[in-house]
């Protein structure tokens, strides 16, 4: 089983929630909407399978490097 | 009952052998050796490459691991320098555990006339490097050297390997993951281009060599079908996307791009764009917000430099919110790594055309081609916006008094209607046009007609430098 883990590449705060854990994702999905330098950033799963965990909340702050969410296929 | 003839298992090749390397990288049946087969550790040979004369040369993994030594050095300096004389492309394949341990300083000394032929050549013809095998000390900074470096699966670079790096700093590695394709591909930016398969990096290279070396002219678009590129800028201004779909669809094809997954919030790609070779230069929205920042800077300008030198016309597609502000730009030393991409493009005497797509803000502004830096022609589509700043921030503070002295009931309409009437003069598209640095708004169903219009109209020209790796 792989685990896909996806981090934060900036500094940003959690603008929408679109996932919750046990959802079904397929590559290219969007899990989370992040706001930075005054634009809306999507995360994207870069593989298929299931969010196992969601580490954010909207209205979070997130350092570079955090984790958000992670996906196992 | 299968039968197997002995004749048959005797003619199927070591996968390491070099001749069997080289002629699969040529077009089928050109391979002519330069020299006959010996026991250097590396051979060199002609051919072509979709019909385009080139040369090529393999360490010889079948004796000792492909160690370089004198002999073995001397075929790759021969092989670069006929490349040179011939002004032709030439081509390294890669498998080695680097100098010939057993002639000590002599093996260096060969090694570093590699090097030195390297960098001869640089600029001057392209060199493209195939790593297929461990490619570690010397056999490392050779791919290194040249202009594109593409790793198959099996690929690992490093100066030194894990048993080393183990027995100094104790950290535990193996190979894979001290040099393999994931850590080059995306940790350090040392490879371009990632295969799945040795078939498919030898097939990368070859699509290299056809672009750079057989270039083409621009073909006319005229007749051609309007296309609203800018369709696939998501509605929200302030939405990221991918950039990716809008190049291909600039393009004549998907082009070939180059470290896709290192620095992704630039993204630099070789494709024709009516028929000729172009280099494309994008933010893309999608990483970082589309943010330039020091690698991504250093990457860019690494490209724009490999492109002048080979007179690789540019393309660049800005839609970037500024520099990534932060303490960890600074001190990775965003501001040394960010003035070569000013340098590379200010000093790139090739055509190279300019598009803000939605925004261009700050010192990124400058950076990404713009008119002070001598683009040939920077386009705008309507409603782009070029500024030092989004008119909201810039009001902010420019009237930040005037909004602290407003009731708390109409701070928020002040300053809607301050940025209104900063964005009219100092940050619309129309304001960019007055004072020069944007030529022209072109319709976006326009856009490859008016580059290809461009690029084809300015003088050719190439840079006279050579290809230091940034």
């Amino acid at each position: 089983m792989a685990v896909e883990e996806i981090h934060a590449e900036m500094v940003s705060s959690v603008w929408k929630v679109l996932v919750a854990p046990g959802a079904e994702v397929a590559a290219g999905d969007t899990l989370v909407i992040l706001e930075s330098m005054k634009m809306e950033i999507p995360v994207l799963t870069e593989r298929a399978g299931t969010v196992a965990e969601l580490h954010v909340v909207e209205g979070e702050v997130l350092q570079e490097g955090d984790l958000i969410a992670t996906v196992t296929s | 009952m299968t039968t197997v003839s002995p004749a048959a298992t005797l003619a199927e090749p070591d996968p390491r052998d070099p001749e069997d390397r080289l002629a699969r990288f040529f077009d089928e049946g050109t391979m002519q050796p330069l020299a006959a087969r010996d026991t250097s550790g590396a051979m060199a040979a002609r051919g072509t490459v979709q019909g385009s004369p080139a040369i090529a040369y393999c360490t010889d993994a079948t004796i000792m691991g492909g160690a370089m030594g004198v002999d073995g050095c001397r075929h790759i300096v021969d092989a670069i320098d006929t490349a040179l004389r011939e002004h032709v492309p030439v081509i390294g394949i890669w498998h080695s555990g680097g100098a010939r341990l057993a002639e000590g300083v002599t093996a260096l000394h060969a090694v570093g006339e590699v090097f030195a032929g390297m960098i001869r050549a640089s600029g001057r013809i392209p060199q493209i490097s195939v790593v297929l095998g461990p490619a570690a000390g010397g056999a490392a900074y050779g791919p290194a050297l040249t202009d594109l470096v593409v790793m198959g699966p099996l690929g690992r670079v490093f100066v030194t390997g894990p048993d080393v790096v183990r027995s100094v700093t104790g950290e535990q590695v193996d190979m894979e993951a001290l040099g393999g394709p994931d850590t080059h591909g995306r940790r350090s930016g040392v490879v371009h281009v990632v295969t799945d398969s040795e078939q498919e990096a030898l097939a990368t290279a070859r699509r290299a060599v056809d672009l750079l070396a057989a270039q083409g002219s621009f073909a006319s678009v005229d007749g051609e079908a309007d296309d609203d590129l800018s369709a696939m800028l998501p509605e929200a201004k302030q939405r990221a996307y991918d950039v990716k779909p809008m190049i291909a669809g600039l393009l004549d094809e998907a082009p070939l791009e180059l470290q896709s997954r290192y620095a992704p919030n630039v993204i630099t790609a070789l494709g024709r764009l009516a028929g000729r070779t172009v280099g494309v230069i994008a933010n893309n929205p999608l990483r970082l917000g589309g943010c330039l920042d020091s690698p991504s800077a250093e990457k860019a300008a690494r490209f724009v430099r490999m492109c002048d030198a080979f007179g690789v016309p540019l393309v660049v597609l800005v839609d970037v919110p500024g520099y990534l502000p932060g303490v960890g730009q600074e001190w990775d030393g965003v501001v040394r790594r960010g003035a070569k991409l000013l340098h590379a493009f200010a000093e790139a005497v090739v055509p190279r055309v300019t598009l803000v797509t939605r925004k261009s803000y700050g010192g990124a502004y400058i950076a990404m081609n713009s008119r002070s830096l001598g683009a040939t022609a920077v386009y705008a589509w309507p409603g782009a916006e070029v500024a030092v700043m989004g008119a909201k921030a810039a009001v902010g503070i420019l009237h930040r008094k005037k909004l602290a002295a407003a009731q708390p009931g109409e701070r928020e309409a002040l300053h809607a209607q301050l940025a209104e009437e900063h964005e009219r003069i100092a940050g619309g598209v129309g304001r960019a046009q007055e004072i020069g640095v944007v030529d022209e708004v072109v319709e976006p169903a326009q856009t490859r007609k008016r580059l290809v219009g461009a690029l084809a109209a300015a003088p050719a020209g190439r840079g006279a430098h050579g290809n230091i790796p940034l």
